[in-house]
């Protein structure tokens, strides 16, 4: 009997140990370790990224991130390459082209899972047109990115004009452009938008390149709304109450938008975006921020854009490559960023924290942020840059470079219907629509 | 044993077993030093090539898998792209307009860089210079250079009376601008011609010169005949880098304006990397080799009539 219970104590002994020699070989196993690909900028510098990376591993000890910060001019290099030949693509990244999605994990289920993250946290607009893509979450919007127009308050003063409000039309711009335009300060009242069907393109009649099932450009490169748009240009320009493209070429800053001829004093207003704002607010200028022009019974539109953070759908961890999208792309990511950075996070919430977030100028971006945006068009008609809207700008210089009247807009737009319509059924097969 | 007949195996089989061990071993070395170039040519060079090939056949997005299509590609290019018709107009009219310009400014400036007065060699450094500068460097200076309203050119004109053009932004203007621009780097051309002038035997001029010919008679007759290597070099190499524009499209006027400087390798590298087209760029890039090398033969078959070597 003293045996037997010895022996006994013997089995429940071994076995007590080869239990505890088995948790402990669970917990003795490497941390899995995910790749990221970024890219560093003012809004998201090296230190944010190395301060994100500490605080997930201090949260999450078992998964390692091993980061990569490239030149962005390397980035897409390496990002078709990679996916193009289905390995060594990173685990985490931006999927930033149209080809790319079809190589995005939907995470829908996850998000659906997570008890600290959800779609609702993030601006419904920035969440629809840059998470989802064919019915399926395939990524985070990572901060936040939108076109409005400042206005120089002091440049109003000046010319003794009332500063602009939100329900001002695209007709509005012009004359209070040519209020502001003073030839003898060397002073333009307004900027010219940079391309076509954009967001005033929208305000003015909902106006798009081509059909929405991608069939025809006829009726709508030369419909009634977007000649509207195009002679509301023409005006603009023979108004005379903006620079030119040359002005713009050497004063204007790296093609985002003249923040340098704002800033001086020499433009009344300018469609410029939140970086250019905080430009503006360092240098000091005494500016407001409203919405693009819109015609009142129409639609508002706004030019915006957000970082789509994704996962490789070749991942082998998908798991803990969630796990740390879930939080650079959520609350603690983009704060942490925002902190170290300049990053205007995508989620509410985060964004109210932003140290500016008070001041009117910033309320006024705000308010832009939830309208609906241009690209909930373009995201689901991928050729509409590329190859249409290439195949009409002609019309766009014709009218730039003032070698067309104004009753010529409609037969100059009906010229490029052909070109266009080409354009676009050469496309359509190739990258959808 | 009886040796095999030499025309039963390779000739450079049969060299290699007539060689004695001595040469053996300096073939190896050679073969040694040449494989680093070797390698390097075939994987960066010839196996893209042959890979562009296959891919001008297929309709591929650079991340899916490529999908055969044939020819469709080329009868696109040659029956129902009027973009390949407006680049390749652009590219040509410019080839046209800054190969002579640089060919005789660049042959000017070499007659100036080989007199002999003191300084000389710091006027030959500056003039190299511009040709080692970065191409998106040098668009950015000019388009501050040529910017209508407050660009240096224009300021000169206006100080004789002359109403400066809209340059990039003219659709008169905007090529010949490129072509102008292209003349900056003319200064290493010089260098080039410079070095064929110095190799001229100066008992030729002497000569010349007791029989009593004048300076002209002398370039004419002395320097331009045995300049004339340097001068088909200089022709193939501007020739080829002419149909190669790119940057300065890219940089200053995107093509623009009315597709005026929309060139060949613009068009290309919208299709390629905007339109994600990489099949058709393939099949671009394929066209845009023909015709280089179709100009290089056709320089190189008519160099006989008026290439003069010294021997």
């Amino acid at each position: 009997m003293r045996l037997d219970i010895a022996k006994r104590m013997l089995v429940a002994g071994s076995l007590l140990l080869l239990l505890i020699a088995s948790v402990g070989g669970v917990g003795a196993q490497e941390p899995v370790t995910i790749t990221w690909w970024t890219l560093a900028s003012a809004e998201s510098p090296e230190p944010a990224i190395r301060a994100v990376i500490e605080a997930f591993e201090a949260e999450h000890p078992d998964i390692k991130v091993d980061v990569t910060i490239m030149a962005e001019s390397a980035y897409g290099d390496l990002m078709n390459t990679t996916i193009g030949a289905g390995e060594g693509a990173p685990d985490i990244a931006y999927f930033w082209e149209t080809p790319w999605l079809p190589h995005t994990l939907d995470i829908t289920a996850y998000l659906e899972a997570d008890p600290d993250l959800s779609r609702d946290d993030y601006f419904e607009e920035y969440f629809n047109n840059w998470a989802v893509w064919d019915g399926k979450v395939v990524g985070l919007p990572f901060t936040v990115g939108a076109n409005f127009v400042m206005y120089n308050k002091d440049v109003f003063d000046d010319a003794g004009v009332e500063y602009p409000t939100a329900d001002w039309t695209p007709w509005d711009y012009i004359e209070i452009a040519k209020a502001l335009t003073d030839p003898d300060k060397r002073r333009w009242g307004g900027d010219r938008p940079r391309g076509p069907f954009r967001a005033i393109w929208r305000n003015i009649g909902a106006t798009k390149p081509y059909s929405d099932d991608s069939a025809t450009v006829e009726g709508y490169i030369n419909g009634p709304d977007s000649v509207a748009a195009y002679t509301w240009l023409w005006d603009l320009v023979d108004s005379g109450a903006t620079p030119t493209p040359a002005d713009i070429e050497v004063l204007g800053t790296e093609g985002t938008g003249p923040v340098d001829l704002f800033i001086a004093g020499r433009l009344g207003m300018a469609t410029l975006n939140n970086g250019h704002m905080i430009t503006a607010a360092n240098a000091g200028v005494n500016f407001g921020v409203v919405p693009e022009p819109h015609v009142p019974e129409n639609e508002r539109f706004v030019h915006a854009w957000a970082l789509r953070a994704s996962i490789w759908a070749g991942t082998e961890h998908p798991d803990e490559a969630y796990e740390f999208l879930s939080f650079w792309a959520g609350p603690e990511g983009q704060r942490i960023n925002m902190e170290i950075g300049a990053l205007m996070p995508s989620l509410p919430a985060v964004l109210a924290d932003y140290p500016d977030a008070e001041s009117d100028y910033f309320q006024g971006f705000m308010g832009v942020l939830n309208a609906t945006q241009t690209a909930e068009w373009r995201a689901s008609h991928p050729c509409w840059r590329g190859a249409v809207i290439r195949a009409v700008r002609d019309a766009w210089d014709l009218i730039m470079l003032g070698e067309i009247g104004r009753d010529e807009v409609q037969a100059t737009l009906d010229a490029m219907v052909e070109p266009a319509q080409a354009a676009l059924e050469e496309c359509v097969p190739r990258l959808g629509g | 044993m009886a040796r095999p007949h030499q025309a039963q195996v390779p000739f450079m089989l049969a060299q290699w077993r007539q060689m004695s061990s001595q040469e053996r071993r300096d073939a190896k070395t050679g073969y040694l030093a040449l494989s680093p170039w070797m390698v390097g040519f075939i994987i960066f060079y010839a196996f893209p090539i042959v890979a562009t090939l296959y891919f001008s056949f297929t309709q591929w997005t650079l991340v899916d898998q490529p999908i055969w299509i044939g020819l469709d590609n080329y009868v696109r290019m040659f029956t129902r792209d009027p973009l390949f018709v407006s680049s390749l107009k652009a590219t040509t009219l410019f080839v046209a307009l800054s190969l002579p310009l640089k060919l005789v400014l660049g042959l000017m400036l070499a007659l100036l860089l080989n007199l002999k007065i003191p300084g000389m060699n710091f006027f030959r450094t500056v003039f190299f210079i511009p040709a080692v500068i970065s191409g998106v460097a040098v668009s950015l200076m000019w388009i501050w250079f040529l910017q209508p309203d407050t660009g240096v050119v224009n300021t000169l004109l206006s100080y004789v009376g002359v109403k400066g053009p809209y340059w990039f932004w003219d659709l008169n203007w905007a090529l010949p601008s490129v072509a102008i621009m292209s003349i900056w780097k003319v200064g290493g051309a010089a260098i080039i011609y410079l070095a064929g002038l110095q190799n001229i035997p100066a008992h030729l001029y002497e000569a010349a010169e007791i029989d009593g010919a004048g300076k002209q008679r002398r370039f004419w007759r002395i320097t331009l005949p045995l300049l004339t290597p340097t001068l088909f070099f200089q022709l193939i190499i501007e020739l080829i880098d002419a149909f190669k524009i790119f940057t300065e499209a890219f940089v200053i006027t995107k093509g623009g304006p009315l597709k005026a400087t929309y060139f060949f390798l613009y068009y290309f590298y919208e299709e390629a990397f905007r339109n994600f087209n990489m099949g058709y760029a393939s099949a671009l890039a394929l066209f845009l080799l023909a015709v280089i090398m179709g100009c290089t033969v056709f320089v190189y078959r008519t160099s006989g009539r008026w290439v003069f070597y010294e021997n």
